[in-house]
């Protein structure tokens, strides 16, 4: 009988190793976007929302590609994702961003970040995460540009906690 | 799915130990009676682990083979030792690598279970140190990113091999062998591990160690399990 017993607790244990599975938790910090925030151009320790901001990424080809969980909305910071296969990504960033009668209405500008990736190890789970370190941010001009100009405040872009470019309009 | 045929292969293996259980117990009946000074055989058991060969040839990501034996010091004491070598791939959502390399293990065995007259089945306890020296490729990796639905997600090819990578470890091991045939034992054991040291890798970690198993997030326990088949070679006996 108590053989029996010794059975048993090794088919438990054996269960219990097969168990113990591998999810990458929610918390971990993982691959950030870029932060961008918005200041008034007259006041430029004064941040500024932008009225009806909506973004679009460009892929290489130049093509419209739509930013995932991306809504027109009034307000002061917008993340964008960058490209991973790729040292630079370029998005159009609306101000007053509306479709009446199915034409797009509002003011689109431009923009173009270039950067390095840095690919880090997290855990056994996670793998890994990219980050980024900014090199260039640049404004295509145009006629009726509505972001006058940039600073890149941090170009280590290793989370999202943090503002990495200042735009000013 | 795993799990279940995991379930089926352990269902069997209880089925067979079993029957060969029964089959010992009827043997040494009449084994035992006939000799008044009972003596014990000592000598070098040396056998395989049936659970590795076995998974080798059932899981296409593992290889694995192991040598083990025995030699018995006293009545109660034996040492032991393995060696052996696997190879390992662990698929995750983001991490695909693979662990190659042998290892060796060595320690004792102490027996707990009294016999009766004539019979020589062991229900042990006992440590080993074990050591291996390995490679581990990152086959390939994806990028863990939450955002990637907008840029899409590229699985990238890394082929990264680390070689002359080592690991040490201490384990407690519990498990029994019973006599099936004259001189045939077979037996189960559970191992129950702990890391003492291993090779940092820069920019990665050990996923998988020969001769210990996979490593987790968590710790640095792990466990293990051993189905084994060994032949005493009876050197002497003594009472």
């Amino acid at each position: 009988m108590k053989k029996h017993y010794i059975f048993l607790l090794f088919i438990a244990f054996v269960y219990l190793g097969c168990e113990k599975d591998d999810v990458c938790p929610s918390t971990t910090q993982t691959t950030p976007r870029l932060i961008i925030e918005f200041y008034d151009i007259t006041a430029p320790d004064q941040i500024k929302s932008v009225p009806g901001l909506f973004a679009i990424g460009l892929d290489s080809d130049f093509n419209e590609v739509p930013i995932y969980n991306e809504l027109v909305s009034t307000r002061s910071s917008i993340a964008l994702p960058l490209q991973n296969n790729s040292s630079q990504t370029q998005f159009k960033l609306y101000e007053s961003y509306d479709i009446i009668n199915s034409t797009v209405n509002g003011n689109p500008d431009i923009i173009t970040v270039t950067y390095e990736i840095e690919t880090l190890y997290v855990s056994r789970a996670c793998g890994y995460i990219n980050n980024y370190s900014i090199q260039t941010f640049s404004i295509g001009s145009d006629n009726d540009q509505w972001i006058i100009n940039s600073e890149i405040l941090l170009t280590q872009v290793i989370n999202e906690n943090e503002i990495h470019v200042k735009v000013l309009h | 799915m795993k799990m279940k045929s995991m379930s089926k292969y352990f269902i069997n293996i209880l089925g067979c130990l079993g029957l060969l259980m029964g089959l010992s117990a009827q043997e040494t009946k009449s084994n035992g009676i006939d000799s008044l000074i009972v003596q014990k055989k000592y000598g070098l058991r040396v056998g395989v682990d049936l659970s590795k060969i076995t998974r080798s040839f059932l899981d296409t990501d593992y290889m694995g083979f192991e040598i083990n034996g025995d030699y018995r010091l006293s009545k109660n004491l034996y040492i032991a030792a393995e060696i052996g070598s696997e190879k390992k791939t662990n698929i995750t959502n983001y991490l695909n690598s693979t662990g190659k390399g042998n290892y060796i293990k060595a320690g004792v065995d102490y027996n707990m279970y009294t016999n009766w007259a004539g019979m020589d089945n062991l229900i042990f306890s006992g440590f080993r140190l074990g050591l291996a020296n390995f490679n581990q490729t990152l086959n390939s990796y994806t990028i863990y990113n939450i955002n990637s639905l907008t840029w899409g997600q590229n699985e990238m090819v890394a082929n990264n091999k680390f070689s002359g990578l080592n690991s040490g470890w201490i384990e407690i091991i519990l498990g029994f062998k019973t006599e099936v045939l004259n001189n045939l034992f077979m037996g189960l054991n559970l191992q129950i591990k702990g890391r003492m040291f291993e090779t940092n890798i820069n920019n990665f970690e050990t996923i998988y160690i020969p001769g210990f198993g996979r490593t987790y997030d968590s710790g640095r326990f792990g466990m293990g399990f051993g189905y084994n088949i060994s032949y005493l070679i009876p050197l002497y006996k003594k009472s």
